[in-house]
């Protein structure tokens, strides 16, 4: 199991790291790429992490520490086996997404930054997602789920492992 | 005014096709007909065809994309960048999503026939990091478009060579701001770069590059095939083409409409959207993006193109419109809004900084019945302070909801404001 | 070199040149905060604009080059009206911490507050809250609400010393300067960061809490830790000395050189004056006999040196002189040798454990005026020159082996010399007269049967050359404490006592030296204190 406290990649997954850096004039640009697998691989971006990353770049750890607390996608502390992302911008607040994330907070016991006590879901409130045609939404892991009312959401939920 | 010319389907012609993104039914429909004759002009010429259509930025900036193309200095032996902007993040917009989920052949063409156009043998394509789906649609698509010759080595047998890498973002709206976007590209915080120099001069690492929106892009094959000047009849004087609509909000029929660039606000509401639901009335509508500052009823009588807008002091941006009716707080709207400013900002130059998270916390203290009058003034006041000065256009996105939204509905605030000091 | 114009007054300036340097070159001063002329352009702080004919707005002066025929205002309404805004932005989270802030005299938020602000506040709103007092590393402490994240800090480490410790986390207004957690700030150049952090955010932690700026004093001088001699100032406390717990030089910073430090110092450098306020400073003449030492003064000590120095034969002396001393301590003590007729004459202790050395500033010898030494000839070599004399191993094995009845020890602190402690300490127990001349007692310094305080460099002036031959003063910051004197003034002292008639002997301030040696000597032919001004001069190849 891969250890985020104690990172080390495969053979495979730095041969993969090495082809990312190899498609960037200069192998920073990789950067994201690369973070993004050692998230999937890791679960989150610990520190320790940070640092090994930052040792496959030639970065002073610092700079990575730059990126991963810029961008809202890359966790610095273990998240849920599933993440929810309620949008709560303009569109979404037109029709209603307060109702949605209100009733979320009940179903869940959870306020928005927080995980489920049994590590099953993190509740988050997110900036707009461009998909305001199906508003309100949320993001459930990789996929889209919008026209929310709370009856659907209790339906989401119960359906997420 | 405010007649359609054509129902022309340009960019969703494929939509309601299930295998719309197959590289099968891309070629079926006359795919990769504009490449192969693109393929047999001279660059120069690419680009003056897509001038004369009159195209221009359809991310938000609204620049004319043949100009842009023209920045790249000729006679430069650097490597020359193609960057797609596929960073969506403009609230009230999700025409980008569509496109590449149903039609990103139509992206590929374009970026070839862009490539060609100003020297480039690699494009990125730079997409946001929540857009999953349309990531791997993409992906496939270019994986096909490998495997049949039109990307790699000798692309259809001549000597043009076009790479397209994928590249996901990681969660910051700043990174749709076209420098903010090279930045993340190079492996950093999105932090938009000061200019000059410009991108066309240095860009992504350093070398000449040209960002373009995704559905800028997927017009130029169009405009290679039929031709500048039937792209160009499309529209108005100042704008070519059809575009995409993002219509959400209030509306009986959210979702994304193909107009003629001349279709007004008003008929994209009421005849391309249904009208507001509940037959209510509208109270308000922003025309282009939360970004664009918001319109009375009384001011949708205005053609959509890059004009239009602007005569009332708007945008058209990227043509989110965003719909309110009657039982919209406009107080509430404003807190929302300057809640994402302040998310949102990258924190690299002081004015954006410090005043998005202030002005932010103000309305807030507004809704929560605890503003105070002074509040208005002081909002207007640092907003129109910093318009126009830092490194990039986010603050000034921010500023047109901020002014906007305070002197267009000023009693709705005031009244709040009013009754929140006498409870 | 294109000719622009600015606040109507005509300049040409070179190629290249920003408008902040410009506007300089014409006597205009635009404020600005992240701008630095060591490092890139970052274009944060937006408070450098100005007014440029033909263009609609105003531009950062930082990142606008100047060009043939520009017209230039910096001055005008709306650049006072940008100012002013500017300086609101950036104190819209400030905290109001000038009560307890180090920064407050010298911080350039009050500064261009005073002349560019003075609005009222309107900021009622909770200000964003971040770490307050947080170590970055020995030298350096960090209060993050008073950051205004101009980024100078970040810049540095990544393109001064190439360290890349400090990053800017997060973004918006929860952007915070900081290393990578559980990091320090530890590259042997820290401290410049205080100097070019513009507020209090970035302190330095030795001069935390001390004394109020506005009290100290400053003089310009030279760093004696190497033999780079970066320029420095020297900061002291004079008005109030019940703070800086009674210490009189509260801190170095060092001052601009384009040839020799730029803007830098190192840390060892900034930091290494504790010794000066020292209480092993040596304030009195001292005369042991046995176990016993007594204080005695100037009056009896000259006499019994002079007394000794006559008694002994010119080959029983050995003058053991250090790159400590200026080039006037060491001109006079040539002059002294050489009229004496004393041949073991050096300066070249070799050190235990070699100095370090870095392709920066930091060079292994760790004292100020070796080569200065090296010129002046303060060896047997150089005084008289194949006529024999002892050199610094000589002398002591010599004292060891009872052939040397006075050894005179200039400031060297021989238990850190590469020689064997035991050999050290047979010297010290051989030699009949031991003479310890210093700044500060040290275990030799407790062997000598007389003992003279020097004054330190910063109680006095004169000159040291730096090891690339470059002649720089050092002026006086302080009176010497007790009854300390300038090693030149005591040898004066001692040769006219010994009746030598040489006019150098009768010099009464350090530049009559300096004009001596000068005149003398063909590597400093021509120079002047004047000439040689702030910047120093080189020496004649």
């Amino acid at each position: 199991m891969s250890d985020a406290r104690n990172p080390q990649f495969t053979p495979e997954q730095l041969a993969e790291i090495r082809r990312l850096q190899g498609l960037y004039p200069d192998k920073r640009g990789a950067l994201l790429p690369v973070l993004h697998l050692a998230q999937e691989v890791y679960g989150y971006v610990s520190l320790e992490v940070e640092e090994y990353v930052a040792g496959l770049f030639e970065l002073s750890p610092a700079h990575v520490h730059e990126v991963v607390t810029f961008y809202t996608l890359f966790f610095q502390k273990p998240k849920g086996r599933h993440v929810v992302s309620v949008c709560h911008n303009l569109s979404c607040h037109l029709m209603n997404a307060k109702g949605i994330i209100g009733h979320l907070e009940d179903r869940l016991g959870v306020a928005p930054g927080e995980t489920t006590p049994d590590g099953r879901i993190t509740l988050l409130t997110v900036e707009c997602l461009c998909a305001c045609e199906q508003a309100p939404m949320m993001q459930v892991d990789d996929r889209y789920e919008g026209n929310l009312t709370p009856e659907k959401v209790d339906r989401i939920l119960d359906g997420l492992p | 005014m405010g007649e359609n010319k054509t129902s022309e389907r340009i960019f969703t012609r494929n939509f309601h096709l299930a295998d719309s993104h197959r590289l099968t039914r891309y070629i079926e429909t006359g795919g990769y007909t504009a490449l192969a004759k693109a393929l047999g002009m001279e660059p120069a010429a690419i680009t003056e065809e897509v001038k004369k259509a009159n195209l221009r930025g359809l991310g938000g900036a609204a620049f004319a994309t043949g100009v842009k193309w023209g920045f790249i200095p000729k006679g430069s032996t650097a490597p020359k960048y193609l960057v797609i902007n596929a960073d969506e993040g403009e609230p009230g917009t999700f025409k980008d999503r569509y496109l590449m989920e149903r039609d990103p052949h139509a992206l590929i063409e374009g970026m070839l026939i862009a490539a060609r156009a100003i020297g480039s043998r690699v494009g990125f394509v730079y997409i946001r990091g929540e857009y999953v789906k349309p990531w791997r649609i993409l992906d496939g698509a270019v994986k096909e478009a490998y495997a049949a010759g039109f990307l790699g080595k000798n692309i259809q047998g001549s000597s043009f060579n076009f790479d397209i890498v994928l590249h996901r973002g990681a969660g910051a709206y700043i990174c749709g701001e076209e420098t903010g976007l090279l930045s993340s590209l190079e492996g950093k915080k999105g932090w938009p770069k000061i200019k000059p120099p410009f991108p066309a001069i240095k860009g992504a690492f350093g070398h000449p590059t040209i960002v373009n929106n995704v559905e800028t892009i997927m017009a130029v094959p169009h405009i290679i095939n039929r031709g500048a000047a039937w792209f160009a009849g499309l529209g108005t004087k100042s704008q070519g083409g059809t575009r995409l609509y993002s219509v959400s909000g209030h509306v009986v029929k959210p979702g994304v409409v193909e107009a003629p660039v001349s279709v007004t606000l008003r008929r994209l509401i009421y005849d391309h959207c249904g009208g507001i639901r509940g037959g209510r009335k509208l109270k308000a509508v922003v025309p282009g993006g939360s970004s664009a500052a918001i319109l009375t009823p009384d001011e949708i009588d205005i053609q959509m193109d890059v004009d239009g807008p602007k005569s009332k002091g708007s945008m058209i941006g990227s043509a989110g419109i965003i719909v309110m009716d009657e039982t919209v707080s406009i107080p509430e709207a404003l807190m929302v809004v300057a809640r994402f400013y302040a998310h949102e900002s990258c924190g690299q130059c002081t004015p954006c900084r410090e005043s998005t998270g202030w002005i932010y916390k103000m309305s807030r203290r507004i809704v929560e019945g605890k503003g105070r009058k002074e509040d208005l003034d002081t909002i207007l006041d640092v907003a129109k302070r910093g318009a126009g000065t830092t490194i990039c256009a986010f603050y000034d996105g921010a500023v047109g909801p901020y002014i906007s939204y305070i002197e267009k509905f000023r009693g709705e605030f005031e009244d709040l404001i009013r009754n929140s000091a006498r409870a | 070199m294109p000719k622009l114009t600015i606040n109507g007054k005509e300049v040409e300036v070179p190629e290249g040149t920003n408008l902040i340097e410009a506007a300089r070159a014409a006597g205009a001063e635009v404020p600005h905060y992240c701008y630095h002329p060591a490092l890139s352009i970052a274009g944060q702080c937006r408070l450098c604009m100005v007014d440029i004919d033909k263009v609609p707005r105003p531009q950062i002066a930082c990142n606008t080059r100047a060009t043939e025929g520009m017209v230039v205002h910096t001055e005008t309404e709306r650049v006072k009206e940008t100012r002013r805004s500017m300086m609101e932005f950036h104190l819209i989270n400030h905290p109001l911490d000038c009560p307890v802030c180090d920064q407050a005299g010298e911080c350039f938020l009050q500064i261009y507050y005073m002349k560019h602000g003075l609005y009222d506040p309107r900021m009622t709103d909770e200000k964003v809250h971040k770490p307050k007092a947080v170590p970055l590393g020995p030298h350096v402490i960090l209060d993050a609400e008073r950051c205004i994240l101009c980024s100078r800090c970040v810049r540095y480490c990544d393109e001064v010393t190439h360290t890349g410790e400090l990053g800017i986390f997060h973004r918006g207004d929860h952007s915070e300067i900081g290393l990578f957690p559980g990091k320090t700030l530890e590259n042997k150049y820290s401290g410049n960061v205080n100097d070019i952090c513009p507020v209090g955010a970035l302190t330095d932690r030795d001069f935390r809490f001390q004394v109020r700026v506005w009290y100290l004093d400053t003089a310009k001088s030279v760093c004696n830790g190497c033999a780079r001699g970066c320029n420095i100032e020297v900061h002291t406390n004079k008005h109030r000395t019940h703070h800086n717990q009674g210490r009189r030089v509260a801190r170095l910073k060092p001052r601009f050189n384009a040839d020799v430090n730029k803007w830098w110092i190192c840390d060892a450098g900034r930091y290494g004056f504790k010794w000066m306020d020292d209480k092993s400073r040596l304030l009195q003449p001292l005369h042991r006999v046995g176990a016993q030492a007594a204080e005695v003064s100037w009056d009896r000590a000259l006499p019994e040196l002079v007394t000794a120095l006559q008694r002994a034969r010119p080959e029983e002396i050995g003058v053991l002189a250090s790159p400590q001393m200026s080039n006037e301590d060491l001109w006079v003590l040539r002059r002294l040798a050489e009229q004496l007729g004393v041949k073991n004459v050096d300066w070249r202790v070799p050190p235990r454990v070699p100095g370090d050395e870095d392709n920066f500033l930091i060079r292994a010898d760790k004292n100020p005026n070796g080569r200065g030494a090296e010129i002046l000839g303060i060896t047997p070599g150089g005084i008289t020159p194949g006529q024999g004399g002892l050199d610094a191993a000589g002398m002591l094995r010599a004292a060891r082996e009872k052939r040397l009845k006075l050894l005179w020890l200039f400031h060297h602190d021989l238990w850190a010399a590469a020689w064997p402690e035991a050999d050290v300490l047979a010297a010290l127990e051989g030699a009949e007269n031991v003479v310890f001349q210093g700044t500060n007692a040290n275990e030799a310094s407790a062997r000598a049967h007389l003992v003279l305080p020097s004054a330190a460099y910063v109680e006095r002036e004169g000159t040291f050359t730096n090891f690339e031959g470059r002649v720089q003063r050092f002026r006086t910051a302080l009176a010497p404490l007790g009854e300390a004197w300038p090693d030149w003034m005591i040898l004066s002292f001692v040769g006219k006592a010994l009746g030598f008639r040489d006019p150098v002997f009768a010099a009464e301030r350090s530049e009559q030296v300096f004009d001596a040696l000068a005149s003398t000597v063909p590597a400093f032919a021509g120079m002047s204190y004047r000439g040689i001004a702030d910047s120093g001069a080189m020496v004649k190849p």
